[in-house]
């Protein structure tokens, strides 16, 4: 069977399972009686094993199968739920995260069986597995055998909720499908199958009626056919197709149905079929007296059409969009912004006709028109960072075993919303700041104790959104950075001469670690200390067009800021002109605009600054700075544009100031790559081009 | 295209499109050339290495444009009606405009009609050439169009 079309499906899905998982084991540990949580472990690890099953990874269909073998005794009160079984279930998705990354690598899981852990794990399992789900099997074989001369999918039974289900289904406006599906002879396994054409279903609408119960049907308790009724505003032959597209599936049939064709039909079927009624009877009365998953898999078939929409949201749906789509998407809107810009300038220098206004109300029109085309294109763009920072908990949580420091990850804001490009990227820096807490920031309980804090030690990831910017604060409140050691250490290593390290502000020695090799740990831990740590973060951060900062009390804690953009490739821009040149600021960047009399310049240290309301703004002339030609050398009042990054401030020295505008951000190609002072470059409305400065150079 | 397919059973043969440059005949790979445009503004880039002219809007794209000029170590370039600028398309640094003081003609020159130049050749622009063909009576000097663009090869050089 050729699988590895679901390739793609199949590494999403079971990333989006495991995480669940690790979200969940996390969870169980704290609440060891939490039944959802493990209601949605065991659903979670149930779909992983079909799907692993399904695509013929064997070695992780087994570890999985004896993790839900766990879990499933857990759910049945019969284990207790431990760390050491936290700590070995942890292992086992780093197994399964193994697998998939030689799945991904080479579409095929490798040989690791992982023996070890699946011993670990049964010794988990009370002795034998209670065998008495596997009665009622049989039963529901020899009912299939007879009722072959009507369709299947008109046998079902209905008890009151699900007609309710159907009900409400038809007060919605739903149409209601009936479906037998049959499964192909030599499917190997039926569940997964199940499984996947119930997938297929809900893409369209939601399974009111399930025959076998859905309990059953994932235990694989059914022949080779099941039946469904499955409310949806499509048509039948839409979700007729969808189904018979899942492979291994013999065929799908049905018919549109009423809440009327069962109750006729079943009382013909009773009218008609004496044995039937009989064979239903026994079943009706069998399961007040005996089978208990009778009844436990009556019950979670009527509670589905209400429990299925609560329990959807769980594993968060992902619309999965190719990048390059959204890329094209996202050029097109670049034109549009230049068509604007044009029109723009041909209404500002032909100002003559009463045309004039009406070119005005088009303009007004076509802005409106780009600035929500805009707005919707980085929405489809933009993923919530949950994604990427709910794996930390997780690690929080091994790095405190493993350190022997009592510590715990609190998060807020994961739903805070970036650009994909940017969510990809920030993960690793993220997590190097998170590291680093726990590493260095974090004392050992023991110091925490007499130091009067509480012992287990606190870090902390608050995203939230600024204007146009997010902001990630990740700190702890661990040690704080000892300002001395830094500056002993960077005088050690000779970056700073002894005298000149004195007159360095507490800011600016801080920044020494985010110099490349440069690393406060005495020893080097597989955790960090190879000094290969702040400068990359400084470094992804900065190429994502954010900066890092930080804040650090001694003896307190310590805060890393990092900063980012909200979206990448258009902003708004303050235009300014330089002798005949044109440049473009990113507005997030400025703070003010001041006008400045030249008497107004004062000198430190040889360095031209301004003093204002308070601060000691540092002046660069841009002109000179990027030796720019025609420059208005001798005017009285200078145009100072303040720009801040982070808290720092730099004000920018200009001949003239254009105006706002939203830019189109293009490379500079890659011929000359790395521009010191340079960014970019954008087309203007009359096919002019402007640079745009990169601030966090200048400041 | 039928011409060019006899051609090709007699010899393999490559299209040059021939340009001036100076005094000199210089031949460019048709292949690379995805565009000639007449001069318009370019826009300086601050802190860029001499021979980096500055970019233009070629149908609003940014296109970073080269002075061969001084990067092969001549005077500056001087406009004139008969400038123009080849944009040359590339696998690694997609497109990249070339500066030409005129464009001649295009010209097809088969091995047999080209000169290896030995790397040890005299004179300073022999990096930037990969041989030499013969048009006739006259001399066209092939560009190497990797070492115009290359920005290492010209740091090499001084």
């Amino acid at each position: 069977m050729d699988v590895s079309q679901y390739l793609d499906i199949f590494i999403d899905e079971t990333n989006e399972h495991i995480q669940s998982l690790s979200d969940n084991i996390m969870i169980l540990e704290k609440e060891p009686e939490n039944t959802d949580t493990i209601n949605e472990i065991f659903r979670a690890a149930h779909s992983l094993k079909g799907m692993a099953g399904t695509m013929g990874f064997k070695n992780m269909q087994h570890l999985t199968h004896d993790m839900e073998n766990v879990f499933s005794e857990v759910r049945n009160g019969t284990v207790k739920v431990t760390s050491d079984m936290i700590d070995v279930l942890f292992q086992c998705l780093d197994a399964i995260e193994k697998y998939l990354d030689n799945i991904k690598a080479t579409s095929s899981e490798g040989d690791e069986e992982n023996q070890a852990l699946i011993e670990k794990l049964n010794t988990f399992l009370p002795g034998a597995e209670p065998a008495k789900k596997e009665a009622p099997a049989p039963q529901q074989k020899e009912e299939k055998a007879e009722s072959s001369d009507t369709p299947e999918y008109l046998q079902i039974s209905l008890d009151d909720s699900n007609r309710n289900a159907m009900q409400e289904a038809l007060d919605a406006g739903k149409k209601l499908y009936a479906f037998t599906i049959y499964v192909r002879n030599d499917c190997l396994l039926k569940a997964a199958r199940a499984f996947l054409v119930f997938k297929a279903i809900e893409e369209f609408g939601e399974i009111v009626v399930y025959s076998p119960s859905s309990q059953d049907i994932e235990d694989e308790k059914f022949d080779l056919s099941f039946s469904v009724i499955a409310a949806s505003m499509e048509s039948f032959d839409k979700i007729k197709a969808a189904i018979e597209n899942v492979s291994e599936i013999d065929k799908a049939v049905g018919e549109e149905v009423t809440l009327d064709t069962y109750k006729s039909d079943s009382d013909q079927a009773e009218e008609k079929a004496p044995e039937e009624n009989a064979k239903k009877a026994p079943r009706a009365s069998g399961s007040s007296n005996a089978p208990a998953a009778e009844k436990t898999a009556g019950a979670p078939a009527a509670k589905k059409p209400a429990g299925k929409p609560v329990a959807k949201p769980v594993t968060a749906r992902t619309v999965r969009v190719d990048i390059e789509k959204l890329d094209a998407l996202m050029n097109q809107v670049s034109e549009l912004i230049i068509a604007k810009n044009s029109l723009v300038s041909i209404s500002n220098s032909d100002n003559a006709g009463s045309s004039n206004s009406q070119l005005h109300e088009q303009i007004e029109y076509l802005e409106r028109i780009t600035t929500t085309l805009h707005e919707s294109v980085m929405k489809v763009r933009m993923v919530p960072i949950e994604n990427t920072v709910n794996k930390f908990p997780r690690m929080i949580r091994d790095l405190s075993r493993k350190l022997n420091k009592p510590m715990e990850l609190v998060m807020t804001g994961e739903d805070t919303e970036l650009d994909r490009t940017v969510v990809d990227q920030i993960g690793d820096p993220l997590q190097h700041l998170l590291r680093n807490s726990a590493d260095h920031g974090i004392e050992d309980p023991e110091t925490r104790e007499k130091n009067g804090k509480p012992k287990t030690g606190n870090i902390f990831l608050n995203a939230y959104q600024e204007g146009n910017n997010v902001i990630i604060e990740v700190g702890d409140d661990g040690a704080g950075i000892d300002t001395e050691a830094v500056k002993g250490k960077a005088i050690e290593r000779g970056l700073v001469s002894a005298e000149d390290a004195e007159k360095l502000s507490k800011k600016d020695i801080i920044n020494f670690l985010f110099m490349p090799g440069f690393s406060m740990s005495k020893e080097i831990t597989d955790i960090s200390g190879r000094g290969v740590g702040l400068d990359v973060v400084k470094s992804n951060v900065e190429a994502l067009g954010g900066d890092v900062s930080v804040k650090s009390e001694l003896g307190e804690g310590t805060t890393f800021t990092v900063r980012l953009p909200l979206t990448l490739a258009i902003i708004q821009a303050l235009l300014v002109e330089i002798g005949k040149e044109k440049y473009a600021i990113a507005l997030a960047n400025i703070n003010n605009i001041e006008n400045i009399p030249v008497s107004d310049i004062k000198y430190v240290e040889a360095r031209e600054v301004i003093y204002l309301r308070g601060n000691v703004i540092p002046i660069i002339r841009l002109g000179d700075l990027l030796d720019c030609p025609d420059q208005n050398k001798d005017a009285k009042d200078l145009t100072v544009v303040v720009v801040t990054i982070g808290d720092s401030y730099a004000g920018i020295v200009v001949d003239n100031l254009i105006g706002q505008q939203e830019i189109v951000i293009k490379s500079l190609g890659k011929v000359i790559d790395n521009n010191k002072y340079i960014s970019g470059a954008t087309i203007l409305g009359d096919g002019e081009l402007a640079l745009i400065l990169d601030v966090n150079s200048l400041v | 295209m039928s011409e060019l397919e006899l051609e090709n059973i007699e010899e393999e043969k490559k299209q040059y499109i021939v340009v001036m440059i100076g005094s000199e005949q210089y031949g460019i790979d048709i292949s690379y050339v995805d565009n000639i445009v007449r001069m318009q503004p370019i826009t300086r880039v601050p802190k860029a290495p001499s021979y980096y002219a500055g970019i233009i809007n070629l149908r609003g794209e940014v296109v970073p444009v080269m002075s061969v000029r001084l990067k092969m170590g001549l005077e500056k370039d001087v406009e004139s009606k008969a400038s123009r600028i080849i944009i040359l398309k590339l696998e690694e640094q997609g497109l990249v405009g070339i500066l030409v003081d005129e464009v001649k003609e295009v010209v097809s020159l088969g091995e047999s009609d080209i000169d290896r130049v030995a790397s040890n050749a005299k004179g300073n622009n022999a990096t930037f050439i990969n041989g030499i063909g013969k048009n006739g009576d006259n001399l066209v000097s092939l560009f190497e169009i990797s070492a115009i663009i290359d920005p290492v090869a010209s740091k090499s050089r001084k």
